[in-house]
């Protein structure tokens, strides 16, 4: 026994490797060490020293170094909107855009349950609809100099494995398969918490909650804010199948009678551009995956999903156009991590104009109105480690019982990106 | 705005309860390929030590490291050896990450004892399985189509198989894929033209296991390291285990602990 705690610590001091093993062989053939326990030793002292060597490398670095990491992205886009047109036009509405997106994020512990993190990003801080739903800036003004605003800053609190207390501006809390109700640019603001527990290997229950300041208004509790409770969970039926699924409840006060700012103008409104209704949703979702779901027919697809969304407005002032829906697909890998790795997605979604805000969906959907019914595909093709070419293309109409109107406008709007996370 | 906050304080209250309920016990969590023995173990171990909560789960190697930084397990069973990247991940969260070596998972290349083949090289085997040789005259066999046995693709075994000789490329769509290791060996005893792969234990007479680069699967030969088919199985801990995760790996690595890796077709260390 004292022979193996000394061959550890000369493990534990610069021998080379070849040195080790001699040793041990050495000790095998004179059968103090049997073979089982010579490689027992070998590796694990292997692993001592590779753990030394992390530890090592670690400790060269500053103590605030250690505990920050630095990520970001950067997407060059080419865009065209193309809207049909119209008896009241006397042409197509045709628009070109070269477009850049930065995005950099910086995360810091303070301590082991506590955590500080900033996000900057380009876009516009103006108030407007593009303002908390897009991250681009356009090529445009004689190459002027682009924006670039916080996109996020944040406290989050761990004090259990299974909770989390999250405060300031943040990434969505929330589980949302596709984007029906929430665009992915919107960083919410307000106080969150997040609960999970894991009942077995393949079963997690999780509840996300939020109260989400909308907008700040003068006077006590006027300011419109949003409540959020998510119960979900997830389950893993085998190696191959896995549902998750959840239910929101959205509760809003201080909405009604007032002007939001970001509004895409199709929520139901007075002359004076203030809502009219209270809005109060719920909103289940589902998605079920498969993993290698074509085997049988030998086809290398490692990945298939089904997802379906549903929300209404069942605040009893709102009789009409309350509810959407969201069904789509995801086909291809899972996540595009190399070359040729791709990724196809659809989506269909309808929803009526009173059936949630029109400041939340996604911009990129006939302008993020609501009232709308929109097909969405996408491509992802992987280029590389952290690099892939995206081609994005909607196709939209306004639903034409919801505006009192003739024509349903149809428009459509490709995207060509060229992604790069690093 | 009053019932919100109702039900998100009594969830948090609810989960404050119901999770001191599972202090008491330790979990080991991670590789598929080490699960029957983690099961197998905690079951005899249990049932000894009736005071004992052992919960042993699988979901992958890296999925049992994870949870081990994470500090939601106790021990992550691992049929590989931990990365670097996971290592600085657990290095710049303060986990000390101890290893423990339990046992070696050696993988026999098994044929019909009337195969005149007796060896094959690793590249050979790889070439059979991915379907760039699909008759037994291109090895040196007689002329007969190659008919190829896998396990099923949930198994560790496969994974394992997957890694050591194929280097991650597929197995050809066509092959018999069998759900156990003994379903390999028999469908193998009873196939003069067939090729398959099991675990050291489940070697029989009914079936001829082939030199692999010229060196026959035996326990000494993958102790030693000669045998190229093979690889370490872990446990991973945070530090130097205490109390039941000591008590538990102590276990496993004793002359009983490494008998039921044997019954399970691994090979034991002592």
């Amino acid at each position: 026994m004292a022979l193996i705690e000394l061959i550890l610590i000369l493990g534990s001091i610069p021998l080379y490797a070849g040195e080790i093993d001699i040793l041990l062989q050495k000790l095998v053939e004179k059968g103090i060490l049997s073979p089982g326990e010579a490689q027992e030793i070998k590796i694990e002292t292997q692993e001592q020293v590779k753990k030394e060597i992390a530890e090592g490398k670690f400790s060269n670095l500053s103590s605030w170094v250690q505990n920050t990491k630095l990520k970001g992205d950067f997407r060059l886009r080419y865009q065209h909107d193309h809207s049909k047109k119209l008896s009241t036009t006397t042409s197509p509405t045709d628009k070109d855009r070269g477009r850049i997106r930065l995005r950099l994020g910086l995360e810091s512990k303070v301590n082991e349950k506590l955590l500080v993190g900033l996000g900057l990003a380009t876009g516009l801080n103006d108030g407007s609809a593009d303002a908390s739903r897009s991250t681009n800036v356009s090529f445009s003004d004689s190459s002027s100099k682009k924006s670039l605003s916080l996109d996020y800053a944040f406290a989050q609190y761990s004090p259990f494995g299974w909770l989390t207390l999250i405060g300031g501006k943040f990434k969505n809390p929330l589980w949302e398969p596709g984007d029906l109700i929430w665009d992915t640019d919107i960083n919410p603001e307000g106080g969150a918490f997040k609960l999970s527990k894991k009942l077995s290997s393949n079963t997690e229950l999780f509840m996300n909650t939020g109260i989400l300041v909308i907008d700040e208004s003068s006077g006590y509790g006027a300011d419109p804010t949003m409540y959020v409770i998510q119960p979900g969970f997830s389950h893993k039926f085998n190696d191959n199948v896995s549902l998750k699924g959840a239910f929101s409840y959205y509760g809003f006060s201080g909405v009604k009678g007032k002007q939001l700012d970001g509004t895409a103008g199709t929520n139901s409104k007075n002359s004076s551009n203030k809502l009219i209704y209270n809005y109060k949703n719920i909103a289940p979702a589902l998605e079920l995956g498969f993993k290698e779901p074509f085997k049988m027919l030998k086809l290398d697809i490692p990945y298939f999903a089904l997802f379906a969304e549903y929300v209404k407005n069942i605040d009893s002032s709102v009789k009409d156009d309350n509810s959407g829906y969201m069904l789509g697909f995801k086909l291809g890998a899972e996540k595009i991590e190399k070359w040729a790795n791709w990724q196809l997605r659809y989506n269909y979604a309808r929803y009526g104009k009173d059936a949630f805000l029109d400041i939340l969906p996604d911009s990129d959907r006939y302008g993020g109105k609501t009232g709308v019914k929109a097909h969405e595909i996408m491509l992802d093709w992987g280029l590389g480690k952290n690099t892939w070419l995206g081609i994005d293309y909607y196709y939209g109409e306004q639903l034409k019982g919801n505006f009192g109107q003739s024509q349903s406008k149809p428009a459509s709007l490709i995207q060509v990106d060229w992604n790069m996370k690093f | 705005m009053k019932t919100l906050i109702n039900i998100c304080l009594t969830a948090i209250f609810a989960m404050g309860i119901i999770l001191p309920c599972y202090a008491e016990k330790i979990v080991a969590e991670g590789s598929t390929t080490v699960l029957p023995i983690a099961q197998k173990a905690a079951e005899v171990y249990m049932k000894r030590n009736k005071d004992a909560d052992i919960s042993v789960r699988g979901g992958g190697s890296g999925v049992g490291i994870a949870s081990l930084i994470d500090g939601t397990c106790d021990i992550a069973t691992s049929s590989r050896a931990i990365k670097d990247s996971e290592l600085d991940k657990a290095v710049s969260r303060g986990r000390n990450i101890k290893a423990h070596v339990i046992a070696m998972d050696g993988i026999a290349v098994i044929v019909h004892p009337s195969n005149k083949v007796k060896g094959l090289t690793k590249k050979q085997v790889k070439d059979i399985y991915t379907g760039k040789t699909s008759n037994w005259a291109q090895v040196g066999g007689d002329n007969q189509k190659i008919v190829i046995i896998s396990r099923d693709t949930a198994s560790g075994t496969f994974e394992a198989f997957g890694e050591l000789a194929l280097e991650k490329e597929k197995v050809r769509p066509d092959a018999l894929m069998q759900a156990s290791n003994q379903a390999v060996a028999s469908v193998v005893s009873r196939t003069p033209a067939a090729i398959g792969y099991v675990g050291l234990g489940y070697l029989n007479p009914q079936v001829k296991a082939l030199e692999i680069d010229g060196v026959m699967p035996s326990k000494e030969t993958v102790l030693t390291n000669k045998y190229p088919i093979a690889r370490p199985l872990f446990m991973y801990t945070h530090g130097v285990p205490q109390g039941l995760a000591k008590e538990f790996i102590d276990f496993i690595k004793s002359p009983e602990g490494q008998r039921l890796i044997e019954e399970e077709g691994f090979v034991a260390l002592r």
